[in-house]
């Protein structure tokens, strides 16, 4: 279907002014506005591994540093490496009656590539305690790091005790209540415990000495013929950024990298729209407002050869995906309108950012400590305005016509219920029951060229029904949602 | 990388640091004496499919929205952490255009709503992990070279020199070079081109260079490459591109500019007692600095421009230089990553409710954050 | 879009009593070891060997053209042994690919001159691009799209690619029809 292997022929607007396909866009229930990855706030779920499937806790995903501890990648190919077992038989036949000793290697079966080029040693567990390689620098580098958190500790000091002294004038709150541990302290007439990093004054850094000396050329690079096989390429020096290796020969095992589950927010109602199962095998979610399940599915069966200024005729499939019936209405598009609709919805768009900043009186450290504790309100996007160049005009369909809900139990079933919906023979073609086909009009515009790409778009007006029962009504709520819908219908065959 | 490091990582906050580079973006957390992974500036163009840089923006809504694809792999492919709410340290170069930086500030915010941003200039960060604050600092990235003398913690922006000696000028020359002497060769990417310049090419000392000017060099070349394209054909690298494809950052141009006098032009334009200081103090960055033999040139180039009558007055005997505690190619990242485990972050970084009120990003550049320096 | 009728030759394809609709020219080894679970459209010019080991496919999966179905193997220090595979439901694989996994999982999409490589497992919801080569023993996590040579992940598939592909072979499957005899 074209979601999977055609291009995009039938787009839809999202809320936000972005076209997608339906494949890609939720419908929040709670708004009832259409979003799409772009307008929705991401958020990691789950973190695992690909190839072993794994689970890991966030807190041991930072630890490992987002990688696996048992799965290796490649360091050539960067490929999936695959654990190898060898016998070995006992040394030098002197014990001939115990049993081969079972050791294991990394292999990679793409390039061939195994922990026995590069001479690491076989180990004797599947998981291996494969070495790590640490950073010659680390413990200059830690030096350093500790030199500057105090450098700035202690300027920090110094401004607060400025303000402190500043401010002696006023009795502080804490004063007041004297709850504080450095009040308590003062009270009682000890010396307040300073941060232990102030406890003794900043180190002076030691400073690097610069040389005169360089790396020196290399006199090889001249004379010795280059093996391109040896000398390793870009990407096989960055996946290791710490040693970044200049030859094969110094290429380790990588760690194979975490991957993570995504939960979808709506950006204005802080409800989720896609959240998946914790298991990394699992394909269910939790929350799946899709609007594939929500909103009827626009397809394009056939369209007439398309020739300027001469009527054609579209056929095109609604389906609809709910267990309610819905009626669905076209309605002309016009661009005009979308920017009309664009201006007044920015103007609220503002509305909640001017709320935002009101609590900026707050000093900027307390926001440090807000943010981790409470989720702050999203900042909603400011939808943009569609551009879709409309090469075609449509004649829109006084009636309207209705989708009879969805009902698995009538995909195998073949005898062709029509529900006895009383329709209009010249909009509706074709139904059987959740789907039915319809025919329109469309007129290409006269100015158009040949091999011009012809888009048309139309507003599609349907029924939702909303199930969700809130405290203060218990029936389902019905809405008339309003959604864009453009069809690509491809080039201009041909002139008048 | 050792995969485990002690319980005390957990308890620290996590801020990401990154440095979007023109070819190549450093990521990693700060309190990390590497970046975790170098990646290539570029996302997938959703409407075709193909790789496309982030500099390469046609608008600024352009720009916005590789941003927000380029961030969103950053976040949840590598990352793997949702960028609401938590700080970001950005190590920009102090040329780093307006338009990009008020984009990747507007995008971190509005779009992903991280709490605070810290901007550190590359050139002052860098001197982070040599623990020093007075120093001749030349980036040399993909598309231009960037010297800027750093005098006591303060990046002396007057006397910045920048001249398009980077990666990207070596590509093109070799490049040209290459379909000259390889016919039938035109489509060359950039990344093959990279490759080439990475796997085979060197800086060549400078009598050999000057050699090669000659009509008819006599030297012997070094040895031939033959190097696989396309999976099943093969181009010939001849010695003589191998060592002279480089040779484009030591030839004056027509204002008599190359590397080496670019270095001094920026001591020159420093305070007298200084200067001294600066010589002996020279730090190399960038991933071009990274190339066989190029420091070592740089050094007899020098040398040799001190001959010139320009900058006898210099007065300068010794050059020195630094070798940081880490790769060429992330030492402006590392130093960012100094910064941001400090507490620097809540006093200098920007927060977000500030950034809305303002809607801007404070800027050397402009003069509303000047006017107390003035 | 809505999918287009292919045609067959009635004449050409075998169909069974559980839906299964399998061409004659196909070469299908081992047939006891074949176990097709119904509405299963195999067409000409596809292999599957089960005189390797057993293949299991779900239902409504679609083999195309020359595509070929090999259970993988395994090299052990005293031979080599065959390993049954399993295809889940709503499989599609494309024209000339082939495929040597251990396990393909449901709503699994795979393009067209694929090569799988032996001991995959194909974890659900999962698409293979056209002219991919997927090394062997890689797995590949659900929701991801792989593509390119060597195979790597190139992107995310959206969300409800399960009822996109349920969707999908259902279609498939309706639009296969008997060429009608004018």
């Amino acid at each position: 279907m074209s979601y999977i292997v055609q291009p995009d022929v039938v787009k839809y607007a999202c809320t936000c002014g972005i076209l997608k396909p339906i494949s890609n866009l939720y419908f929040c229930r709670h708004c009832l506005e259409i979003r799409c990855s772009f307008c929705v706030c991401h958020e990691a779920d789950s973190h695992y591994c690909g190839k072993c499937a794994e689970n890991l806790p966030s807190s041991e995903a930072r630890l490992k540093k987002n990688r696996c501890g048992n799965c290796f990648d490649c360091p050539s190919c960067h490929q999936q490496l695959t654990t190898r077992a060898a016998n070995v038989g006992p040394k030098n036949g002197e014990d001939t009656k115990a049993t081969p000793r079972k050791v294991f290697y990394l292999l990679c079966l793409l390039c061939r590539w195994s922990s026995r080029d590069v001479g690491i040693p076989d180990q004797s567990a599947v998981s291996g305690g494969w070495p790590e390689r640490e950073n010659v620098y680390a413990n200059r580098l830690q030096e350093i790091q500790d030199m500057y958190k105090g450098i700035v500790l202690s300027d920090k000091q110094q401004k607060l005790e400025k303000d402190k002294k500043k401010q002696r004038r006023y009795m502080s709150f804490t004063d007041r209540t004297g709850i504080t541990a450095s009040m308590l302290r003062k009270r009682v007439g000890l010396p307040d415990v300073p941060h232990p990093l102030l406890k003794s004054k900043p180190k002076e850094p030691t400073k690097a000495i610069a040389t005169e000396d360089v790396e020196p050329f290399l006199e090889d690079l001249l004379t010795q013929p280059v093996n391109l096989s040896l000398i390793t390429t870009m990407e096989q020096r960055l996946v290791q950024p710490e040693l970044q290796p200049t030859t094969v020969d110094k290429l380790f095992p990588i760690h194979k990298h975490l991957s993570v589950k995504r939960s979808q927010r709506c950006r204005s109602c802080e409800h989720n729209v896609s959240k998946p199962e914790y298991n990394p095998n699992s394909i269910k979610f939790k929350i799946q407002l899709f609007a594939y399940y929500h909103i009827p599915e626009v397809r394009l069966i056939t369209v007439e050869p398309l020739r300027a200024g001469k009527v054609s005729e579209l056929l095109i499939k609604f389906i609809n995906p709910t267990q309610h019936q819905t009626t669905v209405t076209i309605l002309p598009y016009k661009v005009q309108d979308d920017l009309t609709l664009e201006e007044c919805k920015s103007e609220i768009a503002q509305q909640p950012e001017e709320k935002q900043s009101i609590p900026v009186a707050s000093s900027q450290p307390s926001s440090l400590i807000h943010s981790s504790l409470s989720r702050q309100p999203s900042i909603t996007i400011k939808p943009r305005s569609v551009t879709v160049p409309i090469a075609a005009s449509i004649e829109v369909p006084n009636n309207t016509f209705i989708l009879p809900p969805r009902d698995d139990a009538a995909e195998y079933d073949d005898s062709g219920d029509t529900h006895n919906i009383q329709d209009d023979p010249k909009l509706v073609v074709w139904r059987k029951s959740n789907k039915a086909v319809i025919r329109l009009k469309i007129i290409p515009e006269s100015d158009s060229k040949i091999g011009d790409e012809v888009v048309v778009g139309f507003i599609m007006q349907h029924v939702y029904v909303n199930t969700i029962t809130t405290v203060d009504n218990k029936e389902p709520q019905k809405y008339e949602h309003k959604i864009k819908v453009f069809l690509k219908l491809g080039g201009l065959v041909g002139n008048e | 990388m050792p995969i485990y490091e002690g319980i005390g990582a957990i308890t620290e906050k996590l801020v990401v640091v990154m440095d979007i580079g023109t070819a190549y973006t450093k990521l990693g957390f700060s309190g990390e004496f590497s970046p975790r992974y170098i990646l290539r500036s570029e996302v997938r163009c959703k409407e075709t499919g193909i790789m496309r840089n982030i500099r390469d923006y046609k608008n600024e809504r352009d720009l916005y929205d590789l941003l927000v694809d380029f961030l969103h792999v950053l976040y949840f492919k590598y990352v793997l952490l949702s960028p609401k709410d938590r700080p970001v340290v950005i190590v920009e170069s102090l040329l780093c255009p307006t338009v990009f930086r008020e984009t990747l500030a507007k995008v971190l915010f509005c779009h992903y709503e991280i709490s605070m941003m810290l901007v550190v200039p590359s050139h002052l960060v860098c001197l982070a992990s040599l623990g020093i604050d007075t120093a001749l600092v030349l980036d040399m990235g993909f598309s231009e070279a960037v010297a800027i003398p750093v005098c006591h913690g303060l990046p002396v922006i007057h006397a910045w020199q920048a001249l398009p000696f980077a990666s990207q000028a070596v590509h093109l020359n070799l490049k040209s070079m290459l379909t000259t002497s390889n016919t039938g060769i035109s489509n060359l990417t950039e990344w093959d081109l990279e490759d080439i310049k990475v796997r085979c090419c060197f800086v060549t000392p400078r009598e050999r260079s000057k050699e090669f000017g000659k009509p008819c060099p006599s030297l012997t070349v070094c040895p031939d490459v033959k190097y696989p394209i396309q999976g099943s054909r093969s181009i010939t690298i001849p010695g003589k591109i191998r060592e002279t494809a480089f040779e484009v950052f030591f030839e004056e141009d027509n204002d008599h500019q190359c590397m080496s006098t670019m270095i001094l032009d920026a001591i020159l334009k420093v305070n007298l007692d200084l200067r001294l200081q600066l010589a002996e103090n020279i730090v190399l960055m960038g991933g071009t600095v990274m190339t066989p033999g190029l420091k070592s040139r740089l050094k007899e180039e020098l040398y040799e421009q001190l001959k010139n009558e320009r900058y006898s007055k210099l007065k300068i005997k010794v050059f020195k230089f630094h070798s940081p505690p880490c790769k060429d190619n992330y030492t402006a990242w590392l130093g960012g990553a100094i910064y941001g485990c400090t507490e620097l972050l809540g006093m200098k970084g920007l927060s977000r409710e500030n950034y809305l009120k303002e809607n801007r990003l404070p800027d050397w550049a402009n003069m509303r954050d000047n006017l107390r320096t003035l | 879009m809505e999918l287009q009728d292919v045609t067959y030759n009635k004449s050409e394809y075998v169909e069974t009593a559980s839906g299964n609709k399998v061409s004659r020219q196909t070469v299908l080894c081992g047939s006891q070891n074949i176990v097709l679970q119904g509405k299963v459209i195999i067409q000409s010019d596809a292999i599957i060997r089960g005189d390797l080991a057993n293949v299991r496919t779900g239902r409504y999966c679609i083999i195309s053209k020359e595509a070929v179905i090999r259970p993988p193997y395994k090299k052990f220090s005293k031979g080599v042994a065959f390993f049954p595979m399993g295809v889940g439901d709503h499989v599609f694989v494309g024209e000339r690919s082939i495929v040597n996994a251990a396990t393909v999982g449901s709503y699994v999409y795979i393009g067209k001159n694929v090569v799988i490589g032996r001991r995959c497992v194909l974890k659900d919801c999962c698409v293979i691009e056209d002219n991919t080569i997927i090394a062997p023993e890689t797995v590949v996590p659900p929701f991801t799209r792989y593509g390119g040579s060597p195979g790597m992940e190139i992107g995310s598939v959206p969300e409800c690619q399960q009822d996109l592909m349920i969707e999908f072979t259902r279609s498939y499957y309706q639009h296969f029809v008997p060429s009608k005899l004018i």
